[in-house]
């Protein structure tokens, strides 16, 4: 099977600046660009979704002065989903004194990323982290802190250093709370409005370059049109195309997934993070996965039985015939490997016939050991509400009994292909946090993606967005450009289309079968048998979904399932170009394993010699093959090592 | 090992095809449904069930399903977010309900949350409130380092106590008056707590008040039930803050 | 702008209003109480009637007190009766079906009879005035003032008054109404002016709980004891 097409000259610059790595920033923010302070008000952004990138940003580009529209399709700004993330926000401060510096954070991002990223982008996240951590607390962002009065920082994710900053359980709730609180701030100065319950639908180019956007009211299902000379997108990853997931439910990619068809590339699409401690799967109807948090293996010890299919009480089996695995193969990071390298082993001896919990899926996750150490008390102190959670969902209590985990899919490394200053090979479409291809590489450490959001929202794009519009004239497309008409027009054409093939096959069926062939076949490991099967498989998924799915209700009204039909209609091809980027990477590099590629103890291998890229997509036509483009990485600053946790 | 029991439930469904309808209530009897499931995964086969009819499926708010983005806003027989305390509607599962059980699920009811279609609500009218004051007005980058201000412990926890609000409304759905006392006073409560909050508390309180009384919420009659539908718990001292700070806004 | 004169015009204001006239009102009844209590100084109800001289001889303070008090009192109806007629507004359509939480909820029998109990309250009040001060029901007695002359014999009006059943017994149930109201109303206030601390809640529900019987039991057994011991001491 062809996985690409021909290359093409398309033409694309990473726009890195040069000097030294320390000072790319610097010299940037001082060359680029600026829109002077009285002509800001002639331009429109559009931001479209409001979680911590899109709050962000909106709120500081109206801050100055810029006239924005931000878009979110909930109900409200405030529910965007990085309101679910839990563990914490990581930044450089040194607050424990134990040696973090802006290079160490940087070098921990670049090695967790397993060197597929940019050494001057994760630089200058690394370098901004502790700005982000200024501004929340500004904002009435209330951090933990000692009796003293000092935030207090804890390690995590096996990070060697404590800079981990953090609210309860609830940390992104709370940075996206402060987020949404000055982007309430500015909507009240005018200077934002706010349009909620709106979903952009597609991206209106003029010439190649971003115009604008066309958006439904989910409530009245009217389709709007909106004009712009810059479309900030923020719509967070696209884990759902696996159906279960930890991303909420209305989390999808058809936002960029419409902008990819309009012309920006897609990164990386294949890396995808599975994360190791979830609650598993309990039946067919599940409808999404819960994460536990990931500082439960802190103190929780990994183990399956040593025999297959042993079904006896996890308190009835004996120490020695229990396999803590982890402890066994990585006795320097036991319980606390890496995320990716956590869950492939879950996986294996799962595989393996070991798996426990009736669907034979799961792997204990037990604190008898550190009840017994620290008593049951201090436990409850540390992880008290975690284990509320779990009873609640599982109806067991993680203090007699054993937690039962499982990987699921978490964050999606991949996105729109992006230069340093966050565009995207559309002019004046830029990217933002999950949703470009980001300074994650091919795995993210713990405690990063809110790092992540917040630094493009807050600090770098109210810079870069500035160089792009002082070069263009404001306005100089309105509604009535016959760009908007014709893609306003697509759209209708889509709706109706949808509403009218009335099939038999529910939403939810397609659905669950693409996620099904996606875990399956484009999962925690990959090979190329299985992921040409994929491709083949999503293609016919999306033939029949296109003849045979049951779309219900009416166009202009509320209908929940129309937007899921559209979304899912993009996941099922968003399913297939992944596939297509996981094959044309045969190397092994962080959360993406190829069976092809590993060392004799089954551990990922890395080829930097032949794959040490940013792979990016261009589309060419839903029936053809897409084309595929590499970004070279090069690495001046960190020598490249193969990740060892034994 | 816990068991997957399977059990038959009847629904009462409030529906209502959008703002100006008079809505009315559906009967539906699902069965084999394993008491393991979320309350929301039920609903979900039941709207598989209807459009297997090619029926139109019954709409209501859903998002993160792990409790925290507030979206849930169905009233369980009777109480906001259903029977179990301390649990949003999407946390609850199927194992709380018995056998052969009919289970009433009406939408938050409330003159500021007009119904948009079956259970589905607008609930912009807090998103109102919250930009009349929830906020502390600084510009992105103009802080100062995040420890230049200390903030006792015992003071950010107390903060945090009040900042968790989910903003769901269950707070509103279940008073008997309709007040959005304790969501408003929560915000209120968090940010005087804190130094970074107090330079405009005076502005804040009585602007957000004055846009609580706007939106049409009713009265407080301190009858806390609020707080026990809360689905993480807020202390209707949050209210009573809330008033304090208007007493000394008064000076 | 937030201003004493607007008050009434947030829901904030109008509850801080309800709990300050309500805080007022019950000093009120604990003076009122205390004053009562002479009652049973054994001596045939001379203190009680010295006591009912000397508010009476303060002349304008006097009436300053009683303006006083009927504005506390027609404010704190007002409002509540305005709150009651409020909760339509707010929910046009009412729950098919209802039920409260429990737990830390304070919906109980108290909470939710709040306007009744105070209804009653209030027309309690009115025949209470007319019944002991302008004498409506019963003609003025007359007794001998220790200090000289003669002093209106209020105590033997109540005493008179109490010996039948059914006065006894209607002031006893309103005095268990005013328990009731107080029951809610005693925490309320506290919550409206301010009581901040979390853990503060749950112990001044129970404060409120106690004030509330010890304010009922102190009115209510003056009516009881009278009758039983069939007179004064």
């Amino acid at each position: 099977m062809e996985v690409a097409s021909k290359k093409s000259t398309f033409k694309w610059d990473s726009k890195i600046p040069t000097g030294p790595l320390t000072e790319k920033w610097k010299t940037h923010k001082n060359n680029i660009k600026l829109v002077n302070p009285s002509n800001k008000r002639k331009y429109n952004i559009i931001v479209v979704g409001t979680g911590l990138a899109g709050a962000s940003a909106a709120a500081s580009l109206g801050e100055l002065g810029y006239n924005v529209k931000a878009f979110c399709i909930q109900d409200s700004a405030r529910r965007a989903h990085s309101i679910a993330a839990q563990g914490g926000i990581n930044a450089a401060k040194n607050y424990a004194n134990d040696g973090d510096s802006v290079w160490r954070l940087f070098y921990d991002t670049i090695k967790g990323g397993d060197y597929r990223s940019r050494e001057a982008n994760v630089y200058r996240l690394a370098e901004v982290s502790n700005s982000i951590i200024d501004q929340c607390v500004a904002q009435g962002v209330p951090f933990a802190r000692d009796y003293g009065g000092m935030l207090v920082n804890r390690s995590f994710g096996g990070a060697q250093l404590s800079r981990t900053f953090y609210a309860r359980g609830q940390t992104g709730q709370q940075l996206l709370l402060g987020a949404y609180s000055s982007l309430m701030k500015t909507i009240k100065s005018g200077k934002v409005k706010m349009f909620t319950r709106e979903e952009m639908l597609d991206l209106v180019t003029v010439d190649g370059v971003s115009k604008g956007i066309i958006s439904r009211n989910l409530v009245t299902g009217k389709i709007n049109r909106h004009a712009a000379d810059a479309v900030l997108l923020c719509t967070g990853g696209y884990g759902n195309v696996f159906y279960l997931s930890t991303n909420a439910k209305n989390s999808n990619v058809t936002a960029a997934w419409r902008c990819y068809r309009k012309g920006a590339l897609f990164g990386n699409p294949s890396f995808t993070q599975i994360h190791p401690t979830c609650i598993p799967v309990s039946g067919e109807y599940q409808s999404k996965l819960t994460l536990m948090s990931e500082s439960l293996r802190n103190d929780g010890r990994v183990w399956v039985p040593k025999a297959k299919n042993d079904k006896r009480h996890p308190n009835d089996i004996p120490e020695d015939e229990r396999d803590y695995y982890l402890e066994r193969i990585y006795p320097s990071f036991g319980n606390l490997v890496p995320r990716d390298v956590a869950s492939r082993n879950a996986k294996n001896v799962c595989d393996e016939g070991r798996g426990v919990g009736p669907s034979g899926l799961a792997v204990y996750l037990d604190f008898r050991d550190a009840i017994k150490r620290d008593s049951e008390q201090a436990i409850r102190e540390r992880y008290g509400n975690l284990f509320e959670m779990y009873e609640k969902i599982t109806d067991e209590n993680p203090y007699k009994v054993p937690m039962r985990i499982y990987p699921a899919v978490h964050y999606t490394m991949g996105g729109l292909w992006v230069d340093y200053n966050l565009m995207t090979t559309v002019p004046g479409l830029f990217a933002l946090g999950e949703a470009n291809f980001s300074d994650h590489g091919a795995n993210r450490l713990g405690a990063s993606a809110l790092m992540q959001g917040l630094a493009d929202g807050y600090f770098v794009i109210p810079y870069t967005v500035g160089d792009y519009l002082s070069g263009i004239t404001p306005g100089d497309v309105n509604t009535d450009h016959e760009a908007f008409d014709q893609a306003e027009k697509a759209i209708v054409g889509e709706i109706e289309k949808l509403l009218n093939i009335k099939g038999e096959k529910t939403i939810l069926d397609f659905h669950r079968q693409l996620g099904k062939i996606m875990w399956d076949k484009v999962g925690m490991s990959r090979d190329e048998k299985g992921l040409n099967e994929a491709i083949a498989e999503i293609s016919a998924l999306r033939k029949e979904f296109w003849e045979n799915v049951f779309v219900p209700g009416e166009p202009a009204t509320y209908n929940k399932y129309l937007e899921y039909a559209m979304r899912v209609a993009d996941f099922i091809e968003l399913g297939e170009l992944m596939a297509r980027d996981a094959l044309a990477r045969p190397e092994s590099c962080g959360g993406h394993f190829r069976e092809e590629s590993k060392t004799p103890e089954g551990e990922a291998k890395r080829d930097d010699e032949n794959y040490a890229y940013v792979s990016a997509w261009e589309f060419k036509g839903v029936d053809t093959p897409p084309v595929h483009h590499e970004e070279p990485l090069v690495f001046e600053n960190v020598k490249l090592t193969q990740r060892s946790y034994k | 090992m816990s068991t997957h029991d399977l059990i038959t439930v009847h629904l009462k469904v409030w529906r209502q095809n959008g703002p100006n309808d008079r809505g009315h209530f559906e009967d539906y009897t699902l069965k084999d449904i394993t008491t393991h499931m979320s309350f929301l995964e039920m609903l979900d086969v039941l709207n598989e069930n209807l459009m297997k009819e090619k029926k139109t499926p019954v709409e209501f708010d859903h998002d993160c399903r792990e409790g925290i983005c507030g979206s849930c806003n169905l009233v369980i027989n009777g109480i906001p977010h259903g029977p179990q305390m301390r649990t949003a509607a999407c946390q609850l599962h199927m194992r709380h309900f018995k056998d052969n059980e009919t289970i009433t699920i009406e939408p938050w009811r409330a003159k500021a949350f007009p119904i948009i279609k079956d259970l589905v609500v607008d609930r912009n009218a807090f998103d109102r409130i919250m930009e009349a004051g929830g906020y502390v007005t600084m510009a992105t980058g103009n802080a100062p380092d995040a420890n230049a201000v200390p903030i006792s412990k015992v003071e950010a926890d107390s903060a945090m106590d009040y900042a968790v609000c989910i903003g769901c409304g269950a707070c509103v759905a279940s008073c008997p008056n309709s007040s959005a006392s304790l969501f408003t006073g929560a915000k209120i409560a968090q940010l005087a707590k804190l130094p970074q909050g107090a330079p405009e508390r005076k502005k804040r309180v009585i602007a957000m008040v004055e846009q609580m009384e706007k939106e049409g919420f009713g009265d407080c009659s301190n009858y806390g039930e609020c707080e026990a539908v809360c689905p993480v718990g807020i202390s209707i001292s949050a209210i009573a803050t809330m008033r304090t700070e208007y007493v000394k806004a008064l000076f | 702008m937030a201003s004493f004169s607007n008050l009434l015009q947030t829901t904030v204001g109008r509850k801080i209003l309800t709990g300050v006239t309500g805080i007022f009102l019950i000093l009120f009844l604990v003076a009122h109480l205390a004053g009562n209590l002479t009652l049973f100084a054994g001596d045939g109800g001379e203190a009680f009637n010295l006591y009912a001289v000397f508010l009476h001889d303060l002349g304008p303070l006097l009436w300053i007190a009683e303006l006083g008090l009927i504005i506390l009192f027609g404010l704190h109806a007002y409002i509540g009766i305005k709150i009651y007629l409020g909760k339509k507004k707010a929910r046009p359509v009412d729950y098919t079906y209802y039920q409260s939480q429990g737990g830390p909820s304070k919906q109980t029998f108290a909470s939710k009879t709040m306007l009744i109990s105070g209804m009653v309250i209030l027309l309690f009040v009115i025949l209470h005035v007319l019944h002991f001060k302008y004498n409506f029901f019963m003609p003025q007695m007359m007794v001998d003032n220790p200090a000289g002359g003669q002093m209106i014999d209020l105590a033997g009006h109540v005493e008179q008054a109490f010996l039948n059943p059914w006065i006894m017994l209607a002031y006893t149930a309103v005095m268990l109404l005013i328990g009731l109201h107080l029951k809610h109303g005693v925490w309320s206030a506290f919550i409206s002016l301010g009581a901040k601390n979390p853990k503060l809640v749950p112990v001044l529900y129970t404060v409120g709980g106690i004030v509330a019987a010890l304010l009922a039991v102190g009115f209510l057994i003056i009516p009881v004891f009278i009758f039983f011991n069939g007179g004064l001491l």
